[in-house]
């Protein structure tokens, strides 16, 4: 449910960005397809799916990214991207209408592994429409189900060379910041009561490529509760909000919240923003969320 | 023991509660560094730990723990049900209603007294739906009319709530959950004054119709024929301990159990004169909610637990045992 959470706050609207458009260099191939999903159930499909929902946000942005989003035959109300926001909608992730998604005629739905309520992936089964479960925790997570993704429309060529891209991005940002000094940052998941990432979540591994040093590394969960006390204990250099609709009053907010506002990066004004849905999406962008968030902590490495 | 002795030892209690709840935190802090913090020796996080986060906390949570006490004691006594408790006129089903209904409307994104604003007003509808409930069968508040006023109208605020959530986004529905289970985490000393001037003058009126009280725990005949002015007192009190179970559930979300235990211990220990029961109630259920908080707060290393569920799993087995003693 927090990973649920976590990937789907927020409802601004993104493009996918410019990784992973290049030229696929084959034909989308037609061979059957074979996968074992996070769930580890085989999932079988006679040709590669031609007809998709995900009710995964970021896997769509992983579709849209590998050039399938003619595929894609609806969307969540979490889907925004111009490619796809077209598509008929069939409700929330979290609570999809099973009748739309079936009157849709899909031939694979991609669903959370996580999820505690599988009824939905249950009735999909039984309506004979192959599922496809993701778990997406942290970056390995996500190259998997970028490949997963990849093979199931018959683009393993272009989710090879997307995940390639994606490395090479995080590579060149983590040594971008060798030598400098990291800052020790606050990840907001949520204010009241404060809510962090523990240190194996993409969001943290992102946020140490970025060169941020987790004032939290050492929980143990992956989206931790925070006392209060604690984090005005541990007194973070910067803070990093990710915002939604509203980036202004995300950041009044915490300079009247008891706790916050006693915090040496509110007082200070070390609060820095970033778009919910670049950085809560384990997806296509994970390599663009290192670098605004590298830019954003270290300006000076930035502007070289 | 004289009535006067036991509340000095309550008032003991709460002193020991109240200097333990600061002394004690999910940051570990010497003796000292409290002290520091008061004489504004110590650093500043400290401090931001000391003054601005946890005296402000137990503080609220004293208030609070006396206002759903006293208004707990006052409702048992006006329903002659055992089962009676603050929230029993519908009030924290409309607080939930107000809460809820404001969060799915955004109110995250404006001022911080805005939530508090809402399930104060929530509370007050679903009061005054249940008292004109109460009325339209006739014109004396019948207390098994009101029972099931308060049944009724808790159930329909359910339902709005159910249907509010139906349609939160994921966000609203972590915020409007986190407000449900209760929590004192807000605690600011703004919302500190916000109940305590409430619960100072309720408190005092309350105590006023402590021997009105006594004759209609009785019942209305008796009281009637003691010279009590049945219909107005009952009202009068209703309102009262409705009102202060608003402005405490405005403050802290829902707790339970606090409200409905407290006086039923009281009683079951030393009596249910109403002069004494009620200062009596008021300084343990502050005593209570105050090292219940401390639980909440520090019993899992770096997660809070829902108040509610502190006050049920530490104050059920002590009240059972409490009932097993007056058996024996």
């Amino acid at each position: 449910m927090r990973a649920v959470f976590c990937c789907v706050a927020g409802l601004i609207a993104l493009s996918a960005g410019g990784c992973g458009r290049e030229r696929a260099a084959s034909a989308p191939s037609m061979a059957p397809v074979v996968l074992v999903d996070d769930q580890s159930d085989t999932v079988r499909l006679t040709r590669p799916a031609t007809r998709v929902i995900s009710l995964i946000p970021s896997a769509n942005e992983t579709l849209i990214a590998l050039g399938a989003a003619n595929r894609i035959v609806g969307r969540t109300r979490y889907d925004v991207d111009t490619a796809i926001i077209g598509k008929p909608l069939i409700g929330s992730g979290l609570a999809p209408n099973l009748e739309t998604i079936l009157s849709l005629r899909p031939d694979l739905v991609i669903v959370w592994a996580s999820d505690k309520r599988r009824d939905v992936q249950a009735q999909l089964i039984r309506a004979g429409v192959a599922t496809l479960a993701l778990t997406l925790q942290d970056t390995t997570d996500a190259y998997r189900a970028l490949t997963l993704l990849g093979d199931a429309v018959g683009e393993r060529g272009r989710a090879t060379m997307l995940t390639d891209s994606i490395r090479r991005t995080l590579t060149a940002t983590r040594a971008s910041i060798a030598g400098a000094k990291a800052p020790r940052v606050f990840y907001v998941v949520f204010n009241d009561p404060p809510m962090t990432t523990g240190p194996n979540t993409f969001i943290a591994q992102i946020l140490a490529v970025a060169g941020g040093d987790n004032v939290f590394a050492d929980a143990v969960t992956n989206w931790p509760t925070i006392p209060m006390e604690e984090l005005v204990r541990r007194d973070p250099d910067v803070i990093v909000l990710p915002v939604g609709e509203m980036p202004d009053s995300a950041v009044t907010r915490l300079h009247v919240l008891p706790g916050w506002r006693d915090l040496r990066a509110v007082r200070e004004g070390r609060i820095v923003r970033i778009d919910a849905n670049l950085s809560s999406r384990p997806g296509p962008n994970m390599g663009r969320a290192a670098v605004t968030l590298r830019d954003l902590l270290h300006p000076a490495q930035a502007a070289k | 023991m004289t009535g006067a002795g036991r509340l000095v030892l309550l008032l003991a209690l709460l002193a020991v509660a109240v200097l333990t709840g600061i002394r004690v935190g999910a940051v570990g802090l010497t003796v000292a560094d409290i002290l520091g913090a008061f004489t504004g020796t110590a650093d500043r996080a400290t401090q931001s730990i000391v003054l601005g986060l946890r005296t402000p906390r137990v503080v609220l949570a004293a208030l609070c723990g006396a206002a759903l006490a006293l208004s707990g004691g006052t409702c048992q006594a006006l329903l002659r049900n055992p089962l009676a408790d603050p929230y029993i006129l519908g009030i924290s089903s409309g607080a939930a209603v107000g809460a809820v209904g404001a969060v799915m409307l955004g109110v995250d994104d404006g001022p911080t007294w805005l939530l508090p604003a809402a399930a104060f007003a929530g509370s007050l509808l679903a009061l005054m739906l249940v008292l004109r409930i109460a009325t339209i069968t006739g014109e004396a508040l019948d207390s098994r009319i009101l029972i099931l006023a308060g049944v009724v109208v808790a159930a329909f605020g359910n339902a709005i709530v159910l249907l509010f959530l139906t349609f939160a986004d994921v966000e609203s529905f972590r915020t409007a959950m986190f407000w449900m289970m209760g929590s004192l985490s807000g605690a600011t000393w703004t919302r500190t004054a916000t109940l305590g001037v409430p619960l100072a003058i309720a408190g005092v009126l309350l105590f006023g119709y402590a021997r009105s009280l006594d004759a209609l725990a009785i019942g209305d005949t008796t009281a009637a024929a003691l010279g009590v002015s049945v219909e107005n007192t009952k009202r009068a009190c209703f309102v009262l301990a409705s009102l202060l179970a608003a402005v405490s559930v405005s403050v802290s979300g829902v707790v339970g159990f606090v409200g409905l235990i407290t006086p039923h211990a009281i009683r079951l220990v030393w009596g249910s004169d109403h002069r004494f029961l009620l200062p009596a109630s008021a300084l343990l259920g502050a005593s209570f909610l105050v090292f219940a908080d401390l639980g909440a707060r520090s019993i899992v290393p770096s997660t809070e637990l829902p108040l509610g569920v502190v006050t049920a799993l530490v104050g059920v087995p002590f009240f059972v045992l409490l009932l097993r003693r007056r058996d024996g």
